[in-house]
């Protein structure tokens, strides 16, 4: 429960679980709308069902027009992409499958890592088309949990609804009169807290390297230019306007110092390394426990 | 500054049951990703028992250090150590407009105030990992 006497609306949607909190209980129509926009991302970009529009560029060299919003995450990973020297990259699908985070969850090395292909080799990506001239498997899983909390929320403020959180599994959009204060999980402890941040009308997203972690150093976070998991950094937080960029961006503080992304970016972030000790921006002050 | 190697970390209470002991682990606000539990049925000897797991880290070789003390077959005492094997020190310099803390500080989430969680919601499995070890040990 978010706030006392406020409702739930929890349901499971790109493989995590989700819940959206309202001080009123969401009509049935409301419920079958957000359901649906669910189910149309899946059915877009998930590379883990054969029927989607990204499985179709693994299969073989092509072009699929996405959704419209694909245009927002064409900009956002382009940027990132130039500012992590090509090491943040929605090429990194083939990578992932290699470790064995792909399709049948295999969750064994199937060899040893690959470097994701170079942007400018394979992929041309303009607005809501997307071309490929070999087979590329599209993962786009930095920024699309966040992006869907963001679309979601659309469709709250477009039936008029401005009190809301949009939770999916701990990254988060907030709307509102009344701030949220949600606690920053001890990376090491999942029932430990290492802080409490006050969210008020923007979204907290988090990244850690051990959250869908399977083996001896493989986890999800991958270095695009050699395709093997990120060192060092434990877990990071970002606080953003949207969600799909808070989302994005707490992936890229793995592989690029906070200010090359501070350049181009409003964001607030922290990073924990696997020392223990943490570094923060401004909006993170006095967040953390001491 | 000096870069602490060994962090401990108190998990554990007294007269938790075995079997309980890592389902105890998730936390209740966000309830989302399903916590692995380590079944064990005794009887185990008693005492006190080390043993480290892979932790899943970026840095690929860091585990964690697991200390069980059981007496009667529960556990009556838990400590996990978290070897850090690679201090990161390179960023120190010219960070100082943003902050750094030495050490981040855990709290119990049931004694802070809060209803939603942001984080990992790491899979304990190198916990569970060393609590296998620790029971073929203690048979």
């Amino acid at each position: 429960m978010t706030h006392p006497g406020w409702n739930a609306f929890s349901f499971d949607g790109i493989g995590t679980s989700w819940e959206i909190s309202t001080p009123e209980e969401l009509q049935e129509d409301v419920r079958a709308g957000l359901l649906g926009v669910v189910e149309d991302y899946d059915r877009s970009y998930s590379r883990f069902r054969d029927d989607s529009l990204v499985s179709a560029l693994a299969r073989g060299p092509g072009t699929v027009t996405l959704p419209a919003g694909a245009s927002e995450l064409e900009g956002l990973f382009k940027t990132l992409y130039r500012l992590t020297g090509g090491a943040m990259t929605p090429l990194i699908g083939g990578s992932l499958e290699r470790l064995g985070y792909g399709h049948d969850y295999a969750v064994r090395p199937l060899g040893h890592p690959v470097p994701a292909p170079r942007w400018e080799d394979v992929l041309v990506w303009k607005g809501a088309v997307v071309s490929s001239s070999a087979p590329v498997v599209l993962d786009i899983g930095a920024a699309g949990k966040g992006q869907l909390v963001d679309l979601l929320a659309a469709v709250l403020r477009g039936t008029g609804i401005t009190e809301f959180l949009v939770d999916a599994s701990g990254d988060m959009l907030h709307s509102g009169t009344e701030p949220l204060r949600v606690a920053l999980e001890h990376p090491y402890d999942p029932t430990q807290a290492i802080g409490v941040v006050e969210l008020h009308d923007g979204a907290l997203c988090a990244s850690a390297a051990n959250r869908r972690a399977w083996g001896d150093g493989l986890h999800h976070v991958l270095d695009g230019s050699t395709g093997r998991p990120v060192e060092t950094v434990v877990a990071t937080w970002t606080m953003a306007a949207t969600a799909m960029e808070a989302d994005a961006l707490a992936t890229a503080l793995f592989m690029v110092d906070p200010k090359v992304l501070a350049e181009e970016f409003e964001f607030s972030w922290l990073k924990v390394y696997s020392d223990g000790h943490a570094e923060y921006s401004a909006g993170f002050e006095g967040t953390l426990f001491s | 500054m000096t870069t602490p190697l060994r962090k401990g970390l108190l998990v554990g209470a007294a007269g938790l049951s075995l079997a309980s002991s890592v389902a105890a682990c998730a936390p209740s606000a966000q309830g989302s990703t399903p916590q692995k539990t380590s079944t064990i049925t005794g009887p185990y000897k008693d005492g006190t028992y080390s043993a480290d797991g892979d932790y899943f880290s970026p840095n690929g070789g860091e585990t964690v250090g697991v200390q069980l003390t059981l007496s009667g077959s529960t556990i009556s005492a838990v400590n996990i150590t978290v070897h850090a094997n690679n201090p990161n020190t390179r960023e120190f310099q010219g960070q100082f407009k943003n902050g750094i803390a030495a050490q981040v500080v855990g709290k119990k989430l049931d004694e802070i105030n809060v209803t939603k969680v942001a984080g990992s919601s790491l899979t304990s499995e190198g916990f569970n990992k060393a609590v296998e070890t620790i029971k073929s040990e203690a048979k």
